[in-house]
Parts: C-alpha cells; sequence; structure tokens
C-alpha cells in the first residue's frame, strides 16, 4: 500500500507548500491578535489553533505516504461516517432539547458538516471518475451524485445550518459543471435550483435567516441590529485605510464592535491593523495559491487526481469569497469561516486534510497504472 | 445488451482518457480565470473601502471608540474696585446617573432615594427627562450633596452601580444681593439661546448669564469647555482615558463698583423699607461707584433655576425689583432740572448772575396760575438764591424766556435725553420734551405754559437716576460729560490685563457755557451750606457738599390737597430726588438719589446721599493722609 517513489520528492510542490505555511503562519499571527487581550481563563484561541495546525500537519505526512487512489475504498467508510455523524447530532440535538452544530470529544467540539465538505468532494470526484461519460452527463447520470449530495445537505439544512449546507451546494455544482453537463441538463438544473431558492424563501427558512438577507440589502436600516455586524465589518475593514492601524492597534476588534472577531470576522481585523496593502498582500498569496492548486489539477495523472484538486481548491475556494465578501459588506452574514485563518477546529483540520490530498495528487502525477491495484 | 449508462469499460477509458482529461484541463483553466475574477473583485473593494473611504470609516471607528465628554471651566470671578470677592465659584457634587453603567436602576434609585432623602418619584422624573440623551450621558438626580451624603456615596460604590458624583462649579455671592440688579444670576440655558448660539459654543444643560454683568460679560466670563475622552467598548463599559483637555477658567471682572458704598445705600434703602436708586460716580472719570436699586431681587433663588411662585412673586410685586431703577426707571426729575434751566438762561443771555425776578409765591402766565412750592414768596432773588431756595418762580421766568426747544438743547447738553451707554442692560433714554417731540408723540401744538412746568422739572420730562448723577458730574467737573463705566478691568486668571479702564469723554461743554458754572456752584452749595437751603441736613462736618434736592409729582390731584403728607396713599406720593457733589471746591464724587414716593427731596433723599458722601470721605481723607506721609518721606529723602 505504501510505496515509495523517489520521482514523489521530486515532484513534491515545495511553492506550493511555501505559499500554504506563510498563509497559516500569518493566520496564526492574526489570530493572537483577534483573540487580543487574552481572557485570564482557558487556552487562548491562538494556542488551540496552533496545536490543530500540528495535529493537521501529522495527518497531512500520514496522507501523503498514501496513495490518493486509496481514497476510492476509504471514501465509503469515511461517507458513511460522516452521514452517521450529522445524523446523531440531529439526534442528539432533539433529545438535548436544541439545535446543536458539533459533538463534544472532550479536547474540541467537532463539527460534522466541516467534514461534510472534504467527503463530498471525494464523494463526487470518486464518482464523477470511475462513472465517465464523453459527451456530457444527463440527468439520469446524474440522479447518484445528487442523491450522495442530498443526504448530508438535508441533514446539515435540518441542523439548521443553512450556510455550510449551500456550501456542499456550491461544491457539487461546480465539480458537476466541472465535468461537463448536456445542454438540458443545465436547464433543468437551472430551472430546479431557482424554484428551490423560492421555496425555501417561503417555507424552509427560519425568520433569523430572513432577518439576515433583510438587513444585508438594507444595512443602515438597523444598525444595532442584524445590520450592525456587517456595520461594523466594513468600518473595521475601511479604517485601515492604506497601511493599517499598526499590529494589535486595531480598535474595532479589540474593543469588541467587530462581531465574531475571530472566527468569521478573522480577516477583518487583519484588515484593519494592515490596511489595503497588508489585505492585498495577504489575499493575493491566498488565492495565487488556489491557481496554483488547479493547476496541480489540470497536469494530475488521471480523473480522479483532477476532480479531487479542483473539488478541494473549490471548497477553499467559495469559504474564502463567501466570507471576504461578507466581511466587505457585499453578501449577508452566513456563518462561513475563512479556511486557515478562521479560528476553528473542524474548519482548520478540514482544510488541512484537504491540502495534504492537493499535495498528495500533486506529488503523483507521473506514477500512472495504478488504477488496477 | 442494453444500453450501458456509463463507459466502465477499461478499454474505453483509454480511449477517452487523453480527450477526456484535456477537456478537464480546459475547464480547469477557465476556472482559473473564474478565481482571477473575484480576486479583482475582491481587490477591488478592499481599495474602495480602504482607500476611497478610509477616511470616512476611520471617523466612524474613531466614534465608536471614543466618548468625549465636556468638563465645564470655572466662571470668572467678580471683584469690586478694590479687590474684595463679590462673585466666586465653588464645587457643588451632584449626584448623577449613567444608565449604561448600572446593573439595575431600580435597586440603586431605591437605595439612593434613602440616602439622599429624595422622594423615589423625584428621582424616577429626573430620569424620565434626561432619557432622550444617549444612554451614557449622565442624568443628574441631586445637586448640592453635603459632605456626608458624599463621603457615603463614595465608601459604598459597589451599591450604587452607574451612580456618578460630578463636580459643577456654583455661583457664590459673597455679599448676599449685593448689586443684584447689576451683577445678574446666571441659570441653564433655554431653547432659543441654543437656537441664537451660531458658534457651537453651548450645549443643553450649560449656564448662561441671564442679567446684568453676567449676561452683558457672559463671553469673558464663561471661558472654555475643556473635554475628557474616553476609549470605551462596543459594551461602553470605559477602558482607558485618552486625552484630556483643561477648560479654561472664565476672566476675571473687576467692577468700579466699591462695595462699601453700594451696601451702605442699600442697606439704608432697605431697613428704611424704600423703593428707589441710587448712583455714585467719580465725576472726573465716569466710573460708577454704586449703582443701587432697590427692592433687591434675591440671587440666591435664582441658583438651578428660580421657582415659579418665587418668579410670580417678583411680578406681582408692586416695587417692581426686577426694574433696575438706576438705569432703567424714568422719572421726572423735578428741581434737579433747574441746573438745566439755569445754565441754559446764562448761556442764552435771557438772564445775568444779576438778574433778579421777585416771587411773591405765584406767577400768572396768561391767565394760568403757576404756583411757586413756597406759597409765601421768596420775595426778590437773584438765579443764585432761586437754586438754593429752589423758587419755582424765578425758573418760571427764566423758561418761558428761552422757550421749550432753547431749554431741550442745554439738557442734551448735560447728557439728558439719551442713553448714555452704560454697561448695563435696558437702559432708558429717557425724555427731553421739545416742540417737534411732542408733535410727533401726541400730534399736537406746544402750548407756552407747558414750557413753565418743564423749567422746572415736572411737565413731560423724564430721567434715569444715572442721567441725573451725569448732569450733576459735569457740573461739578467743569463741563465734562463722561462716559459711564461700571468694568475697572477684565483679567485672564493668569493675570493677563484684557481690558483695562480708561475714562471716556463724551462731549463737552463749550468755554461760553463752561463760564457760568461757578453762578451754579454758589448756588448749589448754597442748597447744603446756605441758610435757606433746601438740604441742611445733608451737612457733613469737615467737607463741604453743593447738591439739589427735587420733587417729582405723581399726580396732581385735587383731592389730596391740604392732606398732609403722610396721609397721602404711598402709591401717589410725590418722588423725592437728591443729586450732589463733593468736596464743593474740589469735586470729587458725584451721589444722585432718588426715592420712590419719598416726598421731598431734602428730607426723603438727602439722608442717603449722605451716608454714601460719609462713607466715600472717610477712605478719601485716609487715602490723603497716607499720600500726604509718603511726600513727606520723599522731601526728607
Amino acid at each position: 500500500m505504501i510505496r515509495f517513489d523517489r520521482r514523489m520528492l521530486a515532484h513534491f510542490d515545495w511553492w506550493l507548500l511555501i505559499m500554504f505555511l506563510l498563509i497559516c503562519a500569518m493566520s496564526l499571527f492574526n489570530l493572537y491578535s483577534a483573540s487580543y487581550p487574552p481572557k485570564p481563563w482557558g487556552t487562548p484561541p491562538y494556542l488551540k489553533q496552533l496545536y490543530f495546525y500540528l495535529i493537521g500537519f501529522s495527518a497531512i505526512l500520514v496522507i501523503l505516504a498514501v496513495d490518493y487512489q486509496e481514497l476510492h475504498f476509504w471514501n465509503y467508510f469515511f461517507y458513511i461516517f460522516v452521514v452517521g455523524l450529522l445524523a446523531a447530532i440531529l439526534i442528539i440535538g432533539k433529545t438535548a432539547g436544541g439545535a446543536q452544530r458539533w459533538i463534544s470529544l472532550g479536547f474540541f467540539n467537532l463539527q460534522p458538516s466541516e467534514l461534510a465538505k472534504l467527503m463530498l468532494v471525494i464523494t463526487l470526484a470518486s464518482y464523477y471518475s470511475r462513472k465517465e461519460v464523453t459527451d456530457g452527463y444527463t440527468i439520469r447520470q446524474l440522479v447518484v451524485p445528487i442523491g450522495l449530495t442530498l443526504v448530508p445537505f438535508v441533514l446539515i439544512l435540518l441542523q439548521p445550518d443553512l450556510g455550510t449546507a449551500l456550501m456542499l451546494g456550491f461544491i457539487f455544482v461546480s465539480m458537476t459543471v466541472f465535468v461537463k453537463l448536456r445542454f438540458s441538463v443545465y436547464a433543468i438544473l437551472g430551472s430546479t435550483g431557482v424554484a428551490m431558492v423560492l421555496l425555501a424563501w417561503e417555507k424552509l427558512l427560519k425568520p433569523y435567516q430572513k432577518q439576515r438577507i433583510q438587513t444585508f440589502l438594507n444595512p443602515e436600516g438597523d444598525p444595532m441590529g442584524s445590520g450592525y455586524q456587517i456595520m461594523q465589518s466594513k468600518i473595521a475593514v475601511g479604517s485601515g485605510g492604506r497601511f493599517g492601524k499598526g499590529y494589535l492597534e486595531g480598535t474595532q476588534g479589540h474593543l469588541h464592535f467587530l462581531p465574531e472577531r475571530h472566527t468569521d470576522f478573522a480577516f477583518a481585523v487583519w484588515s484593519e491593523e494592515w490596511g489595503f496593502f497588508g489585505s492585498l498582500f495577504f489575499i493575493s498569496i491566498y488565492f495565487l495559491m488556489l491557481i496554483w492548486g488547479l493547476y496541480s489539477s489540470a497536469f494530475a495523472r488521471d480523473r480522479f487526481g483532477m476532480l479531487l484538486s479542483f473539488g478541494i481548491v473549490m471548497l477553499i475556494f467559495w469559504q474564502a469569497v463567501i466570507n471576504l465578501l461578507m466581511i466587505l459588506g457585499f453578501l449577508p452574514v452566513v456563518g462561513i469561516p475563512l479556511p486557515l485563518v478562521s479560528y476553528g477546529g473542524s474548519s482548520l483540520l478540514t482544510t488541512l486534510l484537504a491540502f495534504g490530498i492537493l499535495l498528495n495528487v500533486r506529488m503523483r502525477r507521473f506514477q500512472v497504472g495504478q488504477n488496477g491495484d | 445488451m442494453e444500453k450501458k449508462l456509463f463507459i466502465d469499460d477499461l478499454e474505453e477509458i483509454t480511449e477517452h482518457d487523453e480527450e477526456a482529461l484535456n477537456m478537464l484541463k480546459r475547464r480547469a483553466m477557465v476556472a482559473m480565470g473564474v478565481i482571477l475574477l473575484f480576486l479583482m473583485i475582491i481587490i477591488s473593494r478592499f481599495w474602495y473601502l480602504q482607500i476611497n473611504l478610509g477616511e470616512h470609516y476611520r471617523g466612524m471607528a474613531e466614534n465608536n471608540r471614543v466618548r468625549i465628554r465636556t468638563v465645564p471651566p470655572p466662571r470668572g470671578h467678580i471683584f469690586d474696585k478694590y479687590g474684595r470677592e463679590i462673585v466666586t465659584n465653588r464645587p457643588s457634587f451632584n449626584v448623577a446617573l449613567i444608565r449604561e453603567d448600572s446593573f439595575d436602576i431600580q435597586d440603586v434609585l431605591k437605595r439612593l432615594s434613602v440616602v439622599l432623602d429624595e422622594d423615589i418619584e423625584v428621582l424616577w422624573e429626573r430620569i424620565r427627562k434626561g432619557s432622550g440623551a444617549p444612554r451614557h450621558f449622565p442624568i443628574t438626580l441631586k445637586e448640592d450633596v453635603d459632605w456626608q451624603t458624599l463621603a457615603y456615596l463614595e465608601n459604598n460604590k459597589y451599591k450604587f452601580s452607574g451612580i456618578r458624583i460630578e463636580v459643577q462649579p456654583v455661583r457664590v455671592y459673597h455679599y448676599g444681593d449685593l448689586g443684584a440688579n447689576i451683577i445678574g444670576y446666571i441659570s441653564s440655558i433655554n431653547p432659543q439661546e441654543l437656537e441664537a448660539d451660531k458658534d457651537g459654543v453651548y450645549e443643553g444643560g450649560d449656564l448662561i448669564g441671564k442679567r446684568g454683568l453676567e449676561r452683558i460679560r457672559e463671553k469673558d466670563l464663561r471661558g472654555e469647555k475643556g473635554s475628557s475622552s474616553t476609549e470605551v467598548n462596543a459594551s461602553g463599559f470605559e477602558q482607558q482615558q485618552l486625552k484630556q483637555v483643561d477648560p479654561l477658567p472664565g476672566r476675571d471682572l473687576t467692577l468700579t463698583i466699591d462695595v462699601e458704598l453700594q451696601r451702605a445705600a442699600e442697606q439704608y434703602l432697605a431697613i428704611s423699607d424704600k423703593a428707589g436708586a441710587v448712583v455714585a460716580m467719580e465725576v472726573d472719570s465716569g466710573r460708577v461707584l454704586a449703582a443701587v436699586s432697590a427692592p433687591t431681587i434675591h440671587l440666591e433663588d435664582f441658583i438651578g433655576g428660580i421657582s415659579r411662585k418665587n418668579w410670580n412673586a417678583l411680578l406681582e410685586n408692586p416695587r417692581n425689583p426686577l426694574l433696575n431703577k438706576a438705569v432703567q426707571g424714568v422719572y421726572p426729575p423735578g428741581s434737579t432740572y433747574k441746573i438745566v434751566t439755569a445754565l441754559a438762561g446764562l448761556s442764552e443771555g435771557v438772564i445775568t448772575e444779576h438778574t433778579t425776578f421777585y416771587c411773591p409765591g405765584h406767577y400768572y402766565f396768561g391767565r394760568r396760575l403757576y404756583r411757586c412750592w413756597k406759597h409765601s414768596g421768596h420775595g426778590t432773588v437773584d438765579i443764585r438764591r432761586a437754586i438754593t431756595e429752589s423758587c419755582d418762580v424765578f425758573f418760571y421766568q427764566v423758561g418761558q424766556r428761552l422757550g421749550v426747544d432753547r431749554l431741550a438743547a442745554y439738557a442734551k447738553k448735560l447728557g439728558l435725553g439719551a442713553r448714555s451707554g452704560i454697561e448695563l442692560e435696558h437702559e432708558k433714554a429717557g425724555i427731553v420734551p421739545t416742540k417737534d417731540w411732542k408733535r410727533k408723540r401726541f400730534k399736537e401744538k406746544w402750548h407756552e405754559g407747558e414750557t413753565l412746568s418743564v423749567a422746572i422739572g415736572q411737565g413731560f420730562n423724564n430721567m434715569t437716576p444715572l442721567q441725573i448723577c451725569l448732569m450733576t458730574a459735569a457740573i461739578a467737573n467743569g463741563g465734562k460729560i463722561y462716559q459711564p463705566q461700571i468694568v475697572e478691568m477684565v483679567k485672564t486668571t493668569d493675570g493677563d490685563i484684557v481690558e483695562q479702564f480708561r475714562p471716556k469723554l463724551l462731549s463737552e461743554l463749550s468755554s461760553q457755557e463752561k463760564r457760568y458754572l461757578p453762578i451754579l456752584k454758589d448756588g448749589l452749595f448754597g442748597v447744603v451750606h446756605g441758610k435757606r437751603g433746601t438740604a441742611r441736613n445733608v451737612r457733613i462736618k469737615g467737607l463741604t457738599v453743593a447738591g439739589k434736592t427735587g420733587t417729582a409729582q405723581v399726580v396732581r390731584l385735587a383731592q389730596y390737597k391740604g392732606l398732609k403728607e403722610q396721609d397721602i396713599p404711598y402709591k401717589y406720593r410725590d418722588h423725592a430726588w437728591f443729586t450732589c457733589y463733593a468736596p464743593a471746591d474740589n469735586p470729587k464724587i458725584a451721589v444722585t438719589v432718588l426715592v420712590e414716593h419719598g416726598l421731598h427731596g431734602g428730607s426723603g433723599a438727602g439722608p442717603i446721599a449722605r451716608v454714601i458722601l460719609k462713607k466715600y470721605f472717610e477712605k478719601y481723607l485716609l487715602e490723603q493722609a497716607r499720600k500726604e506721609a509718603e511726600e513727606g518721606k520723599d522731601d526728607k529723602a
């Protein structure tokens, strides 16, 4: 199972790793400020995050040792494990008399919905690579992937966690469009999507979710309510100006005007303290890393590798875009973290695992003929 | 074999592999484009927020975190001529509530109502009134709390969350109501005043001068507000002091008023329960040494706002304490006006110092009988005797020869009928009647008989006590009308003099007119020192005084004729005037007294002038003695 090839080291993507580590370092550095001043009790968030980084890096080493082809096999268990956790949460949540998104593991709270994102990427990549068509998938051929997506999607929606559920939708759409559909399928999927959005607005959305969307459309109308968060985020970013207020000098974050400053709005803290040029630097490297990842995808040795790395890039990309657009006041508050930057063990571990897979695909691009093993 | 849903044959896959992978490769490139597009969108949004709107958001962030509170400046002090404190400040400790910082307002108020000995409803009412302001604004619950209560609150801070002790300077009046009508009072700014404040100096709740010098000199006295900036977090809790700008204390006012003279006159009027006005002035500078109006307002009533009851009492008081009678009260000048008639007569050549008229106690003009106050008559009188004995018949004839317009011209030359421009509010100009004036005012022709009344200071004549004093000073100093002034000096707390008294000459008699002044002075000297003078009771041993009495008719009613003076109802009794200067040969001070319904100038008004003169000269003599002693030293050296 574990096969070492010296070519793997030669094809290891050092540049990608350097960019990745740079982002990780800046994120940790920022997290210290985003949770500053430290509370007198408990482990400070940046330290906890550091532990997860260490756990994640160890996991990456393990992943690199194993050919990603193994994922075809392991994913069955992974899928069942995650869906099982999601279902368990719903049941525990019901008996505990309230919504719950995580399972307590003692030292940290596991959020299965985060794992579900990666799980879906692997599942779809595995499926689309094994079931290949030449001139676009038909609706009938999409029944299985749609079903595989819908199961975690609905379970997460029921938590309720609209943001993460929509993330699964984004992953599904990106990967499905990537593998090419029949023209008629676009039309059908498109109209179904619109119908679902309308239906969701009428029936499914909770009042607080509607409120968030409504205040997003008119944030100044309610400065102390939900629009407050968006306003404060824009103030934090905007007040950073060209060069920022300096590290640990941000007032919006440290005086608690900024909500969720070390999780969803962590990047607003960076923007406030480092200004436009700091943000430009960070975001450019972040997106360059994603483009680099897509480049690996384009030159993966097989269809599975391509789909895997594409899906992983999309997984990070969509979360980053949605989070940044929210911080910048373009989107309502949806509770999507900025991968690597936002505090949160589950999200970080998922991202690190995903990254390990990306590196894995990249370094095995010249190994061929493993398919039948 | 049914049609396969997918290509799952390995052979076929290899066949399609290359083509399919190329397709995905192209699609990956498109995805890169999509990522780049979003990168551009996001970066341009950062550019817009941070560079285009950076300043705007920086301001908003500052507003978020910085709470600015103004620190009231201590108001300037007011001193008398000799540096004695008339008005200063003391700290008043107020108990205030910051709603945002209070965990349980209900509970805190309950405790407070016991500690402050105040009904809890009163406290709630204060909070309701202040509830329009932001929650971090302190609402004052009780002013001027005593030390004991203060100490208790400080020691039990933890029981009173959100309660703050605020220090506010309040006025202290060291001489009680001394000069109340000159000094005035301060009170909370009202909406109209806020509206008028174009410079944005004031905010609601500020104290502002409402009356007297407190109002006129508001700009000097108020000082500049300081500010204290504190950083607060999102919950409004204060984090740290950022900046403290100390307030700039108001400038101190030194008045020309001499507290002793002012107080002597005020006390005399108060004790004898008289309404009236007293003005004392330095003859050769225009410094006002005393400006009294009785009855007075009570300044303490105005601290923290006057109650409706007290205010109504002031409005309804028939003696009108709100009127500063020294400059706002107008009265017929009575016989004091004979000074004008005398000067006019001599200057216009209608009489000489030797002209005599015979006074049988009355004078017929046409068919009308004009009486002299002395019904038995003065016999043959010249100008000097006419002034000394205040012979009406003499001045009827002088007035008749002059005509009203020529008379009015001299009245104006002596400062009557016009505002002097003293720094006191609502000064009245008074009335110096002329033919034109009557035509405009009543659309009537002037009757020659009216000129006779005017010549002895009755009729349409109306003057303020200040104007009569100004006239007296002009006679005393040889014909100069000085602007009466009340502010000696304006000083910053650092001691820099911003403004210093300088005598201001308003006008001067011609040298021709000045030549006749000694004749008038002889007559005025006789009033006090002559055998038949009308104010012999004013004499002070060792001091020469020259003056003129006057009686201003309030009404002339037949029904009161023959009644004893004391039996005439108070409000119909004549006003009493006395105006004088001293020493007669080298005048220093002019004093004018008006006692409303005081009957006779000599008896009603004279004693008050005498009190002031005595006080003044005690001090004057001491001063002289010291000067002589010093000169003596210099000579020896």
